[in-house]
């Protein structure tokens, strides 16, 4: 038994020398870099070697399925009709004139036939529909060694396994607490900070230091997440008395766009853990967040937005007009409320390389801790943010218009699907201003014909 | 599925009952399990998840179309409450383009499947007539969209059609005839000599030819 105590000691001794080797490392590397904006250029070297794994891993597969005669990719599966683009218009015209027993100049009011052309677009929609898949997760063409994203892989062997599963060792074992202690950190440096400068006095010495705590607790997140990012244009950033606007697909791009510039952040106040760090976050500068009950109050929040945005001293907002996280593979319809107000308007693409893990929040399968786990076990985030050159609305636009104008530049810029439809319906049904329109064009091609023929 | 094995027997056995091929089987099947929520039965509440769906003037009678007994070919009237993957692949098979090279008996026979389908979506009561009242109920709700067509034009509208379909069927009528309804011998007289079939299938892609390029 006495054999044992010296053994004991050794390993607590041990223990001991790594924890401390392991926090001055984080130190050294990771925290101070933040703190001051520099990088090693760590990251990205761990992301080329990434990429050279992941190469090999794919050429490994299609060797081996190429030698047992396997099918290795699934056909691709985008969708599986070939729609056609004619208009509602062309499509009657044509089945009626294929009844040839009709004469061709006299255009008939209505016919059985007209049916055809309403019945199989429902078919077709009930097939596949753009819309719905939108929502859920992008499909790789090229397996990651995660197996979450393993749709289309059939054929792993021995070698790739033992691959796979030194992956999930270090992923799980070496990053997942790494990344955990620096969001832990990250975190209650920003509480703390913030909390701290708010005890200041107005004034320039105040701004300067709650500007900088902000930007170092948001780099030590961005690292916490391994999120490796390339900004593009920096010379666009957004200014004072504007409104940045960007594309949703999680709530990490709150990070990614906080760590590169100073906002104020809008948004709803919450409880637990949020609401402290909302709380904290306010006393250093002012943010704007909503109560629950004021959130449907549209003129209100329009009124708070505008106030801010008067005022020359007070910082950018940060908005997402999209309302809720879309799967960064299109741009949905954005919401006309920030683009009434009037103030300049910075467009912001962010644009996510699906590659080390998929960031797109999928809300109604997973939880924000389910997605925050997910998040910290993938291999990085990679993306690229590029800020847009600033734009107004015009004398003759409307609220919309402006907004699909700027939806339609960041979906551009990004290399996303500009959709015209709302990202609510997600969870909503489709608004009846949207099902008439159909119904209003056929409906008008018949009456068109049938108040001629009564004329004449 | 269950195991590998008797997933692909059942996908067999789905290809010859359907005609679709096994990769079509495939898709379709993760288009029904997104649709029913990963339950193994659809209902008629499932097909709102289809955004697309909503714009189309006749959805109800296309919703209705998969739940009808006469298309399920499982009786002579009536509605299903809820419909399995086979019965979804079923209606879905309506709308396979013809094979041509099957023989001209099997083609004149699908064709007859296509129009059966139609008429059902027209006979809504499944009494094997389509009356003026069912007619009418079509063109309203085909027009309904538009708030500025009134009643009576979409029903003088109707009244013109089912009199031009009266004289194809049964020629001229006597003044005080009542024509009773389209049967559908009838109905497939309207169509005789006239090619329906291309408007009446959804083109599939053909999946071996877009392989991924790398």
């Amino acid at each position: 038994m006495f054999l044992l105590l010296p053994f004991d000691s050794l390993i607590v001794n041990l223990l001991g020398i790594s924890l401390t080797v392991l926090f001055t490392l984080l130190l050294v590397f990771i925290i101070v870099p933040a703190v001051f904006g520099v990088s090693f250029g760590i990251r990205k070297l761990y992301m080329k070697t990434l990429l050279k794994i992941f190469a090999w891993a794919t050429l490994r597969m299609e060797r081996g399925a190429k030698e047992k005669n396997h099918q290795l990719y699934k056909p691709y599966t985008n969708g599986i009709i070939a729609k056609d683009p004619t208009s509602l218009e062309e499509e009657i015209k044509e089945i009626r004139q294929s009844g040839s027993n009709k004469a061709l100049d006299k255009t008939p009011e209505f016919e059985l036939s007209d049916i055809f052309y309403f019945c199989r677009k429902g078919m077709e929609t009930i097939m596949d529909d753009e819309v719905t898949k939108r929502f859920s997760a992008e499909e790789l063409e090229s397996w990651n060694l995660l197996s979450r994203t393993n749709y289309n892989f059939q054929y792993i062997s021995l070698r790739l396994t033992i691959l796979w599963g030194l992956g999930v060792l270090i992923r799980y074992c070496f990053l997942l607490p790494l990344r955990i202690a620096l969001a832990f950190t990250g975190i209650s440096l920003l509480v703390v900070g913030t909390t701290m400068v708010g005890y200041l006095p107005n004034g320039r010495f105040k701004e300067f230091l709650s500007k900088h705590v902000h930007l170092m607790c948001y780099r030590i997140c961005v690292r916490a997440l391994t999120a490796i990012i390339t900004y593009h244009n920096r010379k666009n950033r957004p200014r004072n008395g504007g409104i940045c606007v960007a594309n949703h697909t999680s709530p990490i791009d709150v990070i990614i766009l906080a760590s590169d510039g100073y906002y104020a952040m809008v948004g709803q106040v919450h409880g637990g853990l949020m609401g402290v760090i909302q709380r904290a976050m306010v006393k250093a500068c002012p943010h704007v967040w909503f109560e629950r009950s004021e959130v449907k109050d549209r003129h209100l929040v329009a009124k708070r937005l505008t106030e801010h945005v008067q005022d020359k001293s007070k910082l950018p907002i940060l908005i997402f007009p999209e309302g809720t996280c879309i799967n960064n593979t299109s741009v949905m319809m954005f919401k006309k409320g920030s683009f009434e107000i009037g103030a300049t308007v910075y467009p912001v693409a962010i644009k996510y390389d699906p590659q080390f893990g998929d960031a797109f929040w999928n809300s109604s399968k997973y939880g924000m801790v389910t997605y925050l786990l997910r998040m910290m076990t993938s291999w990085a985030i990679v993306c690229s943010v590029w800020y847009l050159p600033p734009m107004t609305r015009e004398k003759d636009e409307d609220a919309v218009q402006f907004a699909n104008r700027v939806k339609s530049a960041i979906a551009r810029q990004g290399g996303l699907v500009d959709l015209l439809w709302d990202g609510g319906l997600k969870r909503e049904k489709v608004k009846d201003t949207f099902k008439e329109e159909q119904q209003k064009l056929y409906s008008k091609m018949i009456v068109g014909n049938h108040e001629d023929r009564s004329r004449s | 599925m269950g195991a590998t094995h008797s997933a692909s027997e059942e996908v067999r056995e789905l290809e010859g009952k359907t005609g679709f091929s096994s990769d079509q089987i495939e898709q379709l099947h993760r288009r029904f399990k997104q649709l029913s929520g990963d339950q193994p039965t659809i209902r008629k509440e499932n097909f709102n998840n289809v955004p697309d769906l909503e714009l189309n003037p006749i959805r109800s009678k296309i919703v209705r179309a998969f739940f009808d007994n006469r298309n399920l070919r499982k009786g002579p009237s009536g509605l299903a409450d809820e419909i399995n993957f086979e019965d979804f692949l079923t209606i879905m098979s309506y709308f396979r383009p013809i094979d041509t090279t099957l023989g001209e008996e099997q083609v004149e026979l699908s064709r007859k499947e296509k129009l059966r389908f139609l008429f059902h979506m027209y006979d809504s009561d499944s009494d094997g007539r389509i009356t003026l009242e069912e007619y009418r109920n079509v063109v309203e709700e085909l027009l309904s969209g538009n708030p500025h067509i009134e009643k009576e034009s979409a029903r003088s509208i109707a009244d013109g059609a089912m009199m031009e379909a009266a004289s194809v069927c049964v020629g001229q009528m006597e003044p005080d005839q009542v024509y009773e309804g389209i049967t559908f011998e009838d109905f497939l007289k309207i169509w005789q000599g006239i090619d329906i079939e291309t408007k009446m299938h959804v083109r599939f892609l053909n999946m071996e030819t877009i392989a991924l390029c790398h």
